[in-house]
């Protein structure tokens, strides 16, 4: 909001550099958090074992995905070296790679009918 | 869940883990390819968020068919062919643009946005007439039967 305040009506042009928090933040911290929990919540679950898979590493998941958001908007604001940029996009590399690993085989039917309609 | 709504995830997957490398490589720039930002960007957005909701909306919206064919299936099918090819026409052409003057690049890029265009044209005629409160429903069911 202050952001698009900001470019209405122009009072302080050192706001902008709130923008790829911004973006950081919607698009990683919003929508991409929520289709992944959504998902983690909705995919068929398994028939044996825990339902979801290994409990921990969804935690994992959710926790390195989070940590790459934060540093990577601590090296925005404190505009850093690209090293920190780089291990913060490599965490959140290491989540989706989690959250793929934990879902791939939950991409199933179990439904078996041929001929009904909806 | 049906066949189009898997394909679509795990298609949505592998862009998602493929944006993640982008991401990455954008950092270290160890790729030398340019013009990696909106390729970064329209693989998660497109291919992974927009696919996931494509598929799980196939899936979940009432009136689907549920008998697996291409013809039961065909605006899905082609939503899923034509915005798949659109996006890998986009990720070859766009650093190619930058790099070549080849005005081929620019005609391949048109094409893939057209691509794209069209594939969200298809997914609008599947799942608009599937946007029904449960009265519709009801009433549809009883003009069926």
């Amino acid at each position: 909001m202050i952001l698009l305040i900001n470019k209405a009506l122009n009072f302080e042009p050192v706001i902008w550099i709130f923008l790829p928090v911004h973006i950081e933040f919607m698009i990683f911290g919003w929508i991409i958090q929520f289709t992944l929990g959504v998902a983690h919540w909705m995919l068929p679950r398994f028939l044996v074992g825990e339902p979801r898979g290994q409990t921990f590493l969804a935690y994992l998941m959710v926790f390195v995905l989070n940590l790459g958001i934060w540093l990577f908007i601590l090296a925005e604001l404190r505009d850093v070296s690209n090293t920190l940029r780089l291990i913060a996009r490599s965490l959140e590399l290491v989540g989706v790679l989690l959250f793929a690993s934990l879902h791939w085989k939950r991409v199933v039917t179990y439904n078996r009918r041929k001929t009904t309609k909806a | 869940m049906p066949l189009i709504t898997r394909i679509f995830l795990k298609t949505g997957l592998l862009y998602f883990i493929g944006a993640l490398f982008v991401g990455v490589a954008l950092q270290v720039d160890f790729l030398g390819i340019p013009n990696l930002i909106p390729l970064f960007w329209h693989m998660l957005m497109l291919g992974w968020i927009t696919q996931i909701i494509f598929g799980v909306s196939l899936w979940m919206f009432p009136g689907r068919i549920k008998e697996e064919s291409f013809q039961n299936q065909k605006w899905s099918w082609l939503t899923y062919i034509l915005l798949n090819s659109g996006l890998i026409l986009r990720l070859i052409s766009e650093p190619m643009i930058i790099q070549s003057v080849n005005y081929l690049w620019k005609v391949l890029l048109t094409v893939s946005a057209i691509l794209q265009f069209v594939a969200v044209i298809c997914y609008v005629i599947e799942i608009w007439p599937r946007v029904l409160s449960i009265k519709q429903r009801r009433k549809k069911k009883r003009a069926n039967s």
